[in-house]
């Protein structure tokens, strides 16, 4: 099970997950990031207690892409056990470094996002 | 034709007692390579093992402990033995001369050996697809010379060569012609697939095991013309093996290495131990894998069946089974898994129908340290030995079977001084 919401601030694109992100869902997150034109992209995975090799080699893909693109992909709020996975096959350095300011900048994101989902 | 080195460097025909190649030089003389193994049976039946070093018509050279002066029996065949008698003052330690005193054969006895049983002792491949070739129509005989000896040198079994047996296949009748004539061949699969050969006008092999299982041959048919051919077999039981042993020996070493750079996490096991792997404990959840739908719900169904577990060691049997669902699913079209407990410890078996996992491929993935965007095998490798204590992995080319075991203690039970 995954839930995929899509978030639009200025030219910033936040994709939020909640749920697993495996074989069986990665589709579901795919079929979103084509759609996403937005020059960076953050993927907040702060909703998301299970991320299996598929899903990491395709956030490593759309990192990859955004990448070659010349935009830039971040990865937002991993649960400890995700963050460890990610570690463990060198897929950290996809982390934003910025988590401190990620709460203020959530809230205000809430007042002027606009819902596309 | 191999000569004495010794008498070579001297002088080529002289009556040499320094060497093993010590008995009477003639053109028959000859050195098998390697030495034939024979046994010699004296009066009372007490048998000694030689070895043949050197032959001709009329004597052996042989390597034995049995005693000389002294008269023994070898037998080649059922029905053909040959008297010997040792001669004390030609040869030293373990190697004498013992000289041919009767060859006894179905159809009477003789001072010397025949041609033919000559050659069956000193034969080479060449000498029997010559004699093979000598009985046909002579303008098929460089043909077949030629075809037979091609054969022989591909089948890698030349060397094996001293246990075949030569036969020629003419109006629906086998021939003996040389070599080992009491190697009992499968005759009909010989003539069925002798038919076969000379119905497509081609050579044709097979490897057949007998039918009790105890010997494997391996058969060449060539077809000479419409209704001939000949037919040469190997028992290659020996042959076999030997390679089975190697084989066996390989995977041990390869065990071993697996064992080691994984830290003693990783054993590959074979079914038997296996069997015992997969039995222990009591079955906690199992299910099947069919289609990536079932790969989550597998995951529900572990996390149902131990309740109460810390959110780190849910997160790693949830994740390894995931990943062990995914292997049997992406290389097998799916696969079966249970979970069992044995105390506090939990197992996670996934098996499947597949065609298995190369080695080649097994060393990768196991030794791999990163994360490989081309093999996801590899990734998903790598993540269950981060996570499970110990993997025990069976693989072959009908299916694989990994177990993952994991320690369970409860925190609450964790006791600070581990002595007690």
């Amino acid at each position: 099970m995954l839930k995929v919401d899509v978030y639009v601030v200025g030219g910033v694109c936040r994709i939020v997950l909640n749920g697993e992100l495996d074989m069986e869902t990665v589709a579901q997150l795919q079929e979103v990031v084509g759609k996403v034109k937005e020059h960076t992209l953050e993927v907040d995975l702060s909703g998301v207690s299970l991320v299996d090799s598929t899903g990491l080699k395709s956030l490593l893909d759309i990192s990859n892409d955004w990448r070659q693109k010349g935009g830039q992909m971040l990865i937002l709020r991993p649960q400890p056990e995700v963050a460890e996975v990610m570690r463990l096959v060198g897929l950290d350095r996809l982390l934003a470094q910025s988590t401190a300011l990620d709460g203020e900048e959530k809230e205000e994101q809430d007042d002027r996002s606009r819902h596309r989902e | 034709m191999r000569r004495c080195l010794e008498c070579a460097k001297k002088e080529p025909d002289r009556y040499c007692v320094e060497c093993h190649y010590f008995i009477q030089p003639s053109p028959l003389r000859r050195v098998p390579s390697p030495p034939v193994r024979v046994l010699l049976e004296d009066e009372h039946g007490k048998q000694y093992p030689a070895l043949i070093l050197v032959l001709n018509t009329r004597e052996f050279g042989l390597e034995t402990a049995a005693p000389v002066p002294g008269r023994y029996v070898i037998r080649l065949q059922e029905s053909l033995w040959v008297e010997v008698g040792g001669l004390p003052f030609k040869g030293k330690n373990n190697v004498h001369v013992f000289e041919i005193l009767c060859v006894h054969r179905k159809q009477g006895t003789a001072p010397r050996l025949s041609k033919e049983e000559y050659q069956l002792l000193a034969g080479s491949a060449s000498e029997l697809v010559q004699e093979i070739s000598r009985r046909l129509p002579e303008h098929l005989q460089d043909l077949v010379r030629e075809k037979l000896l091609a054969e022989v040198e591909k089948s890698e079994l030349i060397n094996a060569l001293k246990v075949g047996k030569v036969m020629k296949y003419e109006g629906g009748r086998f021939r003996y012609l040389s070599g080992q004539a009491d190697l009992d061949l499968p005759m009909g699969e010989a003539e069925k697939l002798m038919r076969q050969a000379i119905r497509q006008a081609e050579h044709q092999r097979e490897v057949i095991v007998s039918a009790d299982g105890q010997k494997v041959f391996d058969l060449h048919c060539v077809p000479f013309d419409h209704r001939s051919g000949g037919l040469l077999a190997f028992d290659i039981t020996e042959v076999i093996e030997k390679e089975r042993k190697m084989h066996q020996q390989e995977v041990q070493a390869y065990r071993e290495a697996i064992a080691a750079v994984t830290g003693g996490r990783l054993y590959l096991v074979n079914s038997e131990e296996m069997e015992k792997v997969v039995s222990e404990g009591t079955e906690l959840a199992q299910g099947e894998v069919r289609q990536t739908h079932d790969i989550p719900e597998a995951r529900q169904v572990m996390r149902e069946a131990l309740p109460g577990l810390d959110s780190r060691r849910r997160h790693a049997i949830e994740l390894c089974l995931s990943e062990a669902l995914a292997n049997a699913l992406k290389h097998a079209g799916g696969g079966w898994w249970q979970a069992r407990q044995s105390g506090d410890t939990v197992r996670i078996i996934v098996q499947d129908r597949g065609p298995g996992i190369k080695t080649s491929e097994l060393a990768r993935a196991t030794l791999m340290q990163h994360y490989s965007t081309k093999n996801s095998l590899g990734c998903g490798f790598t993540l269950m030995l981060y996570y499970a204590d110990y993997l025990y992995l069976n693989t072959g080319p009908s299916g694989t079977t990994l177990a993952l075991e994991f320690g369970i203690v409860p925190a609450d039970r964790l006791k600070p001084d581990k002595d007690q």
